[in-house]
């Protein structure tokens, strides 16, 4: 079966066995690594990517089933090496610890802010509540985005 | 963990579909969104020989008419919930579509499969109970009409046949009627512990002229609170009232226990979020 | 916040907020954790295991899944070189039972929990791997279980080990219980239930191994103690010098890497084909089969004055190994010794037990039996202090630790104990009260005080080494043997160098966690890091500054002692200065070394027997207290954490950013112990091998929490820091369950809190 889809922009078309999901293709065919594997059954949010914009679980997805859509992970935010706004507000608001749900979570929330400009903080908690994480208990991954929905949308 | 192989198709017409189930049977197992059945897949839970992948039918419409509205069954959770059409008309739908799984599983889950798979606690099925819809049932033979009401018929278990596909849903108008979705879950997120959907409309005088109720996690499929609804048509929605009906719901519940909640809290929460899922639909009613 | 106590000195970098190294790859996902990581030639590793909790293995035949084409080996126990490990099960007595522990690396004619494994497979694709699992022979004969540690200790339990099903006690007793007991004003006895949680990192047990060109077997895994290649060299029976482990990145730790999970099965894989091998535990497999946290039945008695101090305190513990020992009469100590709690208490006497059964195995996770003891004696206080209607800051204040007051243990504290001021500080951060926001939610706010040690036992001599040295353009490199679990270990250490080598800290580069490459710096655990390898760190930047200042004295014509570092050079006070790669320049012609290795020793003491009360067995503790507001739905039982507030003594915060990140992250993992984390098993098989079972709090099921750095001065780290790890996690559970009290008057004295307990407690169905 072939995969077709849009990566970060870049048309790719693959060969893949049917039961081969979005993740193992990112991960095992492409060495892809911006998706990580946490549950396999979308629960834990590691594997998200924007699919057409909106975050899908990775692992959730049949590779031959994408039909030329697009796919976005967190390489895919950066421009010319600089890092997106967003990332420097999690660097900067100490979001990140461990980092494994880092890309899931900068992923989510951007799709969210597309679609909701000026949240407060319970929004931004509810927008995340499916991105698990561990080790930073979440207020300083909270901090990270208001600061950045304060930050006016430097780039937009 | 990975899924045991399977071959892939994926029609592009109805009538192709329906053929497919038709020569695979018991043998095929149909992909919507996804996501249910792929986390049963990597379990290990399932093992078809073939997956048929429906994405590309024509089943995605919104169509509302005067007396109803004709969901496709592959419209996405997403849509449900954003679409300013049924915030307007059906808002009922949109909030129980708003509270199912995460937004992942909004991007990609379906109104079809949601209501295919038939997980007693999931929001969709109450809600079609609730609205007394009509699911289109196609097979490669026939074509028919099933009641949301009859067409859940065990746990994950639904009047579908193995060669059948859940088409359309058509949806009668709740016009001037109040609403309210109540659920408890374990956690922000979660599969919830009880969901109560309610609708209520009030006649000129103020009193109960029609009144939708239905529970899901209380029974191995959705429930429809008859004998509630009976007793409250045509009285005044007092506290009292609503607090009575809540009760003859839950006293005629004999929810099961699993290894995280007992049928007894079940019941007790039952009673408390129907009571809340009436009183807020009655306001909103009288608004 | 941060707050500062005592006056701080002039620190440049320490005690800044600087961004931490490691985590501009991980915004970009341009770490490479442990699965991220492929070799050419690379096999798939698969483990078979165990569906039943206690069996024999009548037959076990591998031949139909080695024929398999694409499978490169499959290995039993009997191709394990030295398949049974032993651990010593310290300081017990032989009335006990031996003093080791064993511990299979792969089962042999018995199996002892569900998901205990059996054989492992490698082969060409992940698929074949699974295929040959599913494809070998196996006939088990179950047998009866034991599933709770009461009934192993019954009489006529089934042996999970020919030694018997006490696995360790532990006794302290000092002064005198009964009689203090007989004469107290109040006497609360309560009886408590913690359960058995997972770690559920979100990056699953994950490892590669190969062997390299010079022979070496190379396994670069998600560790918290690379120190186990010499266990995988005992596994292999090959030499310790051809077994190196590299830590990654670890995507969460907590504990539940801390002892060894793939790395021996990767070891022998690699050795047996001779080709690289992979290997990633699924979340199932995860859930599964990792030890997990060891649940617990406490009891206690206290006794107190009518003025509210407390006078005595008995204590019964009980606590459920698993199957195997793993570091269960460890985590049975340190509950032993924090059983009391941060108090002052006259006349204390522990039991504490633990026990065999064949539910999954207990082992290390972040707290280590500390943890658990805070629900027992915080809801103590909390009833104690109602009972005798005195405000719960006050009991606290009353009652806490002081300076050169000697714990039940024996050790005399040597430092300064904030309890009191953190106490204060974090009911006050809750502010004014929220009303209920509906006629059927009640509003309360519950406190709850900790102390947790940091740094290991003292008898075990712990030690950490570091390298810190030039490169001859005036760039710094930081070699220590550190895992970083995320918490921003690695980060710290860079910190500390350039506070004492006047480098910026963006130029400097840091080698962590590799165990033949990088100085050893001892295990992530125990709160010990920051501690070990930070001041290993310091003590070596130190005593490379002298070397160079040195070097550096005549050529500026200046003693050294009067000489700094800062920005890239050696100054001078007359505001002169000689830049690095100058002085480097010079070292170089003169022979003296750019670098330095130094080795740190914590302070050492000797075994302290527990029962006779004679010493010393942690080199210090953190204090904090955490305090909670609560609303309870009074009609379904609902909790929600309206407002949450986390003090802690940190002693000095090296990053006051990543310190309250980990009382933070402590905080909300504390919370989901509280409310909604549990394993749930049936006569030993476990309910909740999937994160939709398996609950962890998502950031809509806590509020933000507001963390109090102190900063007493007082620590035995690197700047006078201490240990803050594991210390946030002890508090949320007990402090929710006072908060809940105050606002319904029920108590709930079984954890996790759900919904359905609060209801039952309240009376509002018939169970």
């Amino acid at each position: 079966m072939i995969a077709r889809f849009v990566l970060n922009g870049r048309p790719r078309e693959i060969d893949v066995r049917p039961e081969q999901t979005l993740l193992e293709l990112l991960r095992d065919t492409l060495g892809v690594f911006d998706v990580k594997e946490g549950c396999d059954e979308g629960v834990c949010g590691v594997c998200t990517v924007l699919l057409e914009g909106r975050p899908a679980s990775a692992c959730l997805v049949l590779a031959a089933a994408l039909r030329g859509r697009a796919v976005t992970t967190v390489r895919g935010l950066e421009r010319n090496g600089d890092l997106h706004p967003l990332q420097q507000a999690f660097v900067k608001y100490g979001a990140v610890q461990c980092g494994f749900c880092t890309p899931g979570m900068l992923l989510t929330t951007l799709a969210f802010l597309e679609r909701h400009r000026h949240p407060d903080r319970e929004a931004i908690r509810a927008a995340l509540e499916g991105n698990l994480c561990r080790c930073t208990g979440y207020t300083k991954i909270v901090d990270a985005v208001e600061a950045y929905v304060r930050g006016g949308y430097a780039r937009d | 963990m990975l899924m045991y192989p399977f071959e892939y198709v994926a029609p592009t017409r109805v009538e192709e579909a329906l053929g497919l189930l038709r020569e695979h049977g018991d043998d095929a197992k149909v992909l919507a969104g996804g996501q249910s059945l792929i986390p049963m897949l990597h379990y290990r839970l399932a093992r078809p020989r073939v997956v048929v992948d429906i994405n590309a039918l024509p089943l995605t419409d919104i169509a509302v008419d005067d007396g109803h509205v004709r969901l496709g069954a592959l419209v996405r959770h997403h849509q449900l919930e954003e679409s300013e059409t049924l915030a307007r008309r059906y808002p009922v739908l949109a909030e129980a579509a708003r509270l199912v799984g995460n937004v992942r599983v909004r991007t990609l889950g379906t109104l079809g499969g949601s209501l295919a798979h038939a997980d007693p606690a999931a929001e969709l099925p109450v809600a079609m109970s609730a609205l007394d819809a009509r699911l289109t049932i196609a097979s490669a033979s026939e074509q028919r009409r099933v009641a949301a009401r009859d067409f859940f018929t065990g746990p994950l278990t639904t009047a579908l046949g193995p060669d059948e596909l859940l088409t359309a849903i058509d949806v009668p108008a709740t016009v001037d009627y109040g609403w309210a979705v109540e659920e408890l879950s374990r956690r922000a997120g979660d599969f919830a512990i009880v969901v109560v959907v309610a609708l209520v409309r009030l006649d000129r005088g103020g009193r109960v002229d029609d009144v939708r109720l239905a529970f899901g996690g209380v029974a191995d499929r959705p429930v429809h609170a008859r004998a509630a609804e009976d007793g409250l048509r045509g009285h005044e929605p007092s506290a009292d009232a609503l607090t009575h009906a809540a009760q003859i719901a839950r006293d005629a519940l004999d929810p099961p226990s699993d290894a995280f909640v007992s049928g007894a809290y079940r019941r007790h929460l039952t009673g408390v979020l129907c009571r809340r899922a009436l009183a807020r639909a009655v306001d909103r009613a009288r608004r | 916040m941060t707050e500062t106590v005592l006056t701080r000195p002039e620190l440049r970098v320490v005690g800044q907020p600087v961004e931490r190294h490691d985590a501009r790859d991980k915004v970009m996902a341009a770490t490479a954790y442990a699965a991220d990581w492929a070799l050419p030639g690379m096999l798939h590793a698969a483990v078979l295991r165990s569906p039943h909790p206690s069996a024999r293995i009548v037959r076990l035949d591998t031949t139909r899944a080695a024929a398999m084409a694409g499978v490169a080996a499959v290995l039993t126990a009997q191709d394990v070189p030295r398949n049974t490990l032993s651990t010593d099960v310290p300081g017990q007595t032989t009335s006990v039972g031996p003093l080791r522990a064993t511990l299979h690396v792969l089962a042999e004619d018995r199996v002892r929990h569900e998901g205990e494994p059996i054989a492992l497979v490698a082969a060409e694709t992940l698929a074949l791997a699974y295929a040959a699992v599913e494809a070998i022979d196996v006939d088990y004969a179950p047998t009866a279980g034991v599933f709770t540690p009461e009934d192993a200790l019954g009489a006529n339990a089934p042996p999970v080990h020919a030694s018997g099903n006490l696995l360790a006690q532990w006794r302290i007793a000092r002064g005198n219980v009964a009689a203090a007991l007989a004469t107290a004003a109040v006497v609360v006895e309560g009886e408590y239930t913690t359960q058995m949680v997972d770690a559920a990192y979100l990056e699953p047990e994950s490892g590669v191994a190969w062997i390299d060109s010079d022979g070496v077997i190379t396994i670069r895994l998600s560790t918290q103690v690379i120190e186990h290649f010499r266990d995988v060299a005992e596994v292999l029976q090959v030499p310790q010098n051809r077994v190196r482990v590299i830590g990654t990145y670890l995507g969460g730790g907590f504990g539940g890497k801390e002892d060894v999970t793939v790395e021996a099965y990767l070891g022998l894989l690699t050795l047996k084909t001779g080709r690289p091998v992979k290997m990633v535990w699924t979340r199932h497999e995860s859930l599964l089969s990792r030890a997990k946290r060891h649940p617990y039945r406490l009891r206690y008695r206290t006794g107190a004055t009518a003025g509210g101090e407390i006078v005595a305190q008995q204590i019964d513990l009980l606590a459920d190994a698993g199957a195997y020992a793993y570091l269960s009469a460890l985590v049975l100590l340190y509950s032993s010794v924090t059983a009391a709690g941060p108090y002052r208490v006259p006349n204390v006497e522990v039991q504490a037990r633990v026990a065999y059964t064949n539910n999954p195995p207990t082992s290390a996770m972040r707290g280590f039996g500390a943890m658990q003891t805070v629900f027992g004696y915080e809801s103590q206080m909390d009833r104690v202090a109602r009972a005798l209607g005195v405000d719960p800051v006050a009991v606290r204040r009353v009652n806490a630790l002081r300076r050169g007051d000697t714990l039940p243990v024996g050790q005399v504290l040597e430092t300064h104990v904030a309890i009191p001021e953190l106490a204060e500080r974090a009911w006050a951060e809750l502010g004014p009260p929220t009303p209920p926001r509906a006629p059927h939610v009640r509003v309360g706010r519950g406190l709850a005080c900790n102390f947790q040690s940091y740094g290991r036992i003292v008898w075990l001599h712990d030690w950490a080494s570091a390298w810190v040295g030039f490169e001859m353009d005036g760039s710094l490199v930081v070699r220590c043997g550190c895992p970083d679990v995320g918490g921003g270990q690695a980060s710290s250490l860079c910190q500390i160098a350039a506070e004492i080598l006047g480098v910026p800290f963006a130029r400097i580069s840091v080698h962590v966690s590799d165990s033949a490459l990088t100085p050893l710096a001892g295990t992530t655990t125990a709160s010990r890091q920051l501690y070990m390898s930070g001041n290993a760190v310091l003590k070596t930047a130190r005593e490379l500054r002298v070397q160079l200042l040195r070097v550096a004295s005549p050529m500026l014509g200046v003693d050294a002692e009067a000489l700094d570092m800062e920005d890239d050079h050696v100054v001078t006070r007359d505001g002169r200065s000689l830049a690095l790669p100058e002085l480097l320049r010079e070292c170089a012609r003169v022979g003296v070394p750019r670098s330095h290795l130094g080795v740190y020793h914590a302070p050492a003491g000797e075994p302290v027997d527990l029962a006779k009360g004679s010493g010393k067995v942690f080199p210090d503790y953190t204090f904090g207290a955490h305090a909670a507001e609560v609303e309870v739905d009074t009609e379904t039982g609902v909790v929600r954490v309206l407002r949450y507030a986390a003090a802690h003594d940190v002693g000095r915060a090296i990053n006051p950013q990543s310190v309250e990140g980990q009382i933070q992250g402590g905080a909300v993992q504390g919370l989901g112990y509280g409310l909604m984390e549990e394993v749930v098993l049936d006569e030993g098989r476990n309910l909740t091998t999937s994160f939709a079972t398996y609950l962890i709090p998502t950031a809509a099921d806590v509020p933000d929490v507001q963390a109090i750095v102190l900063e007493s001065g007082e620590g035995l780290g690197p700047f006078n820091a201490r240990g803050i790890g594991e210390p946030p996690i002890g508090p949320p559970a007990a402090a929710i369950a006072n908060a809940i009290e105050a606002a319904t008057g029920a108590r709930i004295t079984r954890l996790p809190i759900t919904a359905e307990r609060v209801a039952r407690a309240l009376g509002l169905f018939t169970p």
